[in-house]
């Protein structure tokens, strides 16, 4: 099989079984149903389990449990879903499970629309849930790279012993596009065995206990400082980039998944009226890359986060930069998608005024 | 080459799916191809449509801004889609509708829908009608490709009838000299 044509809700469907991923959890939101509809129809036929839960809430804890027996295991949503699944999240991080979360987002606040946004950005990179724990979030900006990520995710997953997200959006989710599912690059990660699973053989193995809960605090701090070391090593290792025409750019873009493409065809265009622009796409939003922002701060004018929100990812931007340049946001939000045109008519605003 | 295209009519002449063919096809082609559509109440009721962008280059803005080939099959469509044309670019439109509007497109006026009805029998088929029409005229994909997308996305029981709904498509384009 070469490429094939796929919704992006189905293609990561089925990544995520390729990674190994044999349970799904979840209950329904636009605009990420297709994901659903497809795990009920594929997992039964690779020997897995499809469930639809009652609610979020149940559905994450459903997560909890089969990734506590240290299996694979995707649940998947939309922004309000997310939402009501912060708790379970906080608790998986707390107990060290791994697990693979993917926020389709939506326009917000509240129940919002069903079309695009990113506004999920600061519920994803700081926690979203109670506690201090992170999780490595992944920001894909195509179907191919979405299904090259999952099964990255999973493995980041299991080497720490933490959950993962994924963050795309609605564009992504129902748009189709050509894949390749056979030729995804497995990971040479050292993945450790998972000792620790609760799998119902404490007679073979020793009793294994799986729980967030911890009423010494001396005991509990020794464990977020644990979780810490844990959190510092994921910062130093899974850092990813994409770093496109910034050689001799004088302005430079920052953007994720839909909006960094949309801000390809504004690069194009600006390239064309003489306009030296470039972008600095984060895909791990979480640890957030510094590198990038270092090799470009002497030569670049000014910097512009584009995002589908009202600007939550300019602030990573603006500590990434730490004043050594100018940082502008432009947005758009409640499910309107950005035009090149409209990022390129800002571009040539801040341009006129760094003169 | 980068082709953006709409195709537009109403709800139950399988718009949606022609896209996703078309789409399929050209990824056939070796061409790179992105299908969108809109969903939720957007696209309940009234005019439906699907959005395939055609390139031999990284496609990255994934809608179409304004599209050099534009299908319509319906008079809601119609009166939602027309305007919305580059100039240089081609309306199919079907002969049931009245055009009342001048366009700098070239419109080319077809009877896809009674083509469908009278010709195949099914009219379940206009919109492999339509494709078959389309193709001929604007060579987007190639006609193996479009043949192999259709037979890919259509039940095998209907196989026999979109053949000749492909046939008595690519037929249309002797109405257009």
């Amino acid at each position: 099989m070469a490429r094939i044509l796929m919704k992006g809700n189905e293609a990561l469907g089925e990544a995520a079984i390729k990674a190994g991923a044999k349970f799904y959890f979840g209950y329904p939101i636009t605009p990420q149903n297709e994901v659903s509809a497809y795990m009920a129809e594929r997992l039964p036929e690779v020997g897995g389990v499809f469930l639809q839960a009652e609610s979020e809430v149940s559905a994450i804890n459903m997560v909890y449990g089969a990734g506590g027996a240290g299996a694979r295991v995707l649940i998947t949503s939309s922004s309000p879903g997310i939402s009501l699944m912060q708790e379970g999240i906080s608790y998986i991080a707390g107990a060290e499970i791994p697990a693979v979360i993917v926020n389709v987002m939506r326009g917000g606040p509240g129940l919002g629309g069903i079309q695009p946004g990113q506004a999920d950005y600061f519920q994803a990179t700081r926690g979203g849930g109670h506690g201090d724990y992170f999780m490595v979030v992944l920001a894909p900006e195509s179907i191919q790279e979405m299904v090259d990520i999952m099964q990255e995710a999973f493995d980041i997953a299991d080497q720490y012993r933490n959950p993962v997200m994924i963050l795309a959006d609605g564009m992504m989710g129902q748009m189709m596009e050509a894949v390749d599912l056979d030729n995804v690059e497995k990971s040479d990660r050292n993945l450790p065995p998972k000792t620790w699973a609760t799998t119902g053989m404490a007679h073979h193995q020793g009793k294994n206990i799986i729980n967030s809960l911890e009423l010494d605090p001396a005991k509990l701090e020794k464990h977020n400082l644990d979780l810490k070391k844990k959190y510092d090593e994921m910062a130093k290792n899974e850092v990813k980039y994409e770093m496109y025409k910034c050689d001799d750019a004088d302005i430079i873009a920052v953007a994720y998944g839909t909006t960094a493409r949309i801000v390809k065809n504004t690069i194009d265009m600006a390239s064309r009226e003489g306009i030296k622009m470039g972008l600095i796409r984060p895909i791990s939003l979480w640890p957030f890359p510094q590198e990038p922002f270092d090799r470009t701060a002497d030569r670049a004018k000014a910097y512009i986060s584009v995002e589908m929100s009202m600007g939550q990812m300019v602030e990573d931007v603006r500590l990434a930069v730490n004043g050594r340049k100018p940082v502008h946001f432009y947005g758009r939000t409640g499910g309107m998608i950005p035009e090149p045109k409209d990022i390129l008519a800002e571009i040539k605003n801040i341009l006129g005024g760094v003169k | 080459m980068k082709y953006e295209i709409r195709l537009s009519g109403e709800g139950g002449q399988g718009i949606i799916l022609a896209g996703v063919i078309l789409a399929e096809a050209a990824i056939y082609d070796g061409l790179n191809a992105i299908q969108s559509q809109s969903y939720g109440p957007e696209a309940r009721g009234g005019a439906s449509k699907a959005e395939v962008v055609i390139s031999d280059e990284e496609i990255n803005y994934p809608k179409v801004k304004l599209p050099d080939i534009l299908l319509i099959l319906s008079a809601d469509a119609y009166k939602k889609y027309f305007k919305n044309i580059s100039n240089n670019g081609i309306i199919i439109i079907d002969d049931t509708i009245q055009v009342t509007e001048n366009s700098n497109a070239k419109i080319i006026t077809l009877p896809i829908i009674k083509t469908a009805e009278e010709k195949v029998k099914k009219p379940i088929t206009t919109n492999i009608v339509a494709l078959a029409a389309l193709q001929n005229i604007t060579n987007v994909v190639s006609k193996s490709s479009l043949e192999k997308a259709v037979f890919n996305r259509v039940p095998k029981s209907s196989i026999e009838f979109n053949k000749m709904a492909l046939e008595s498509g690519y037929k249309l384009i002797d109405l257009v000299r």
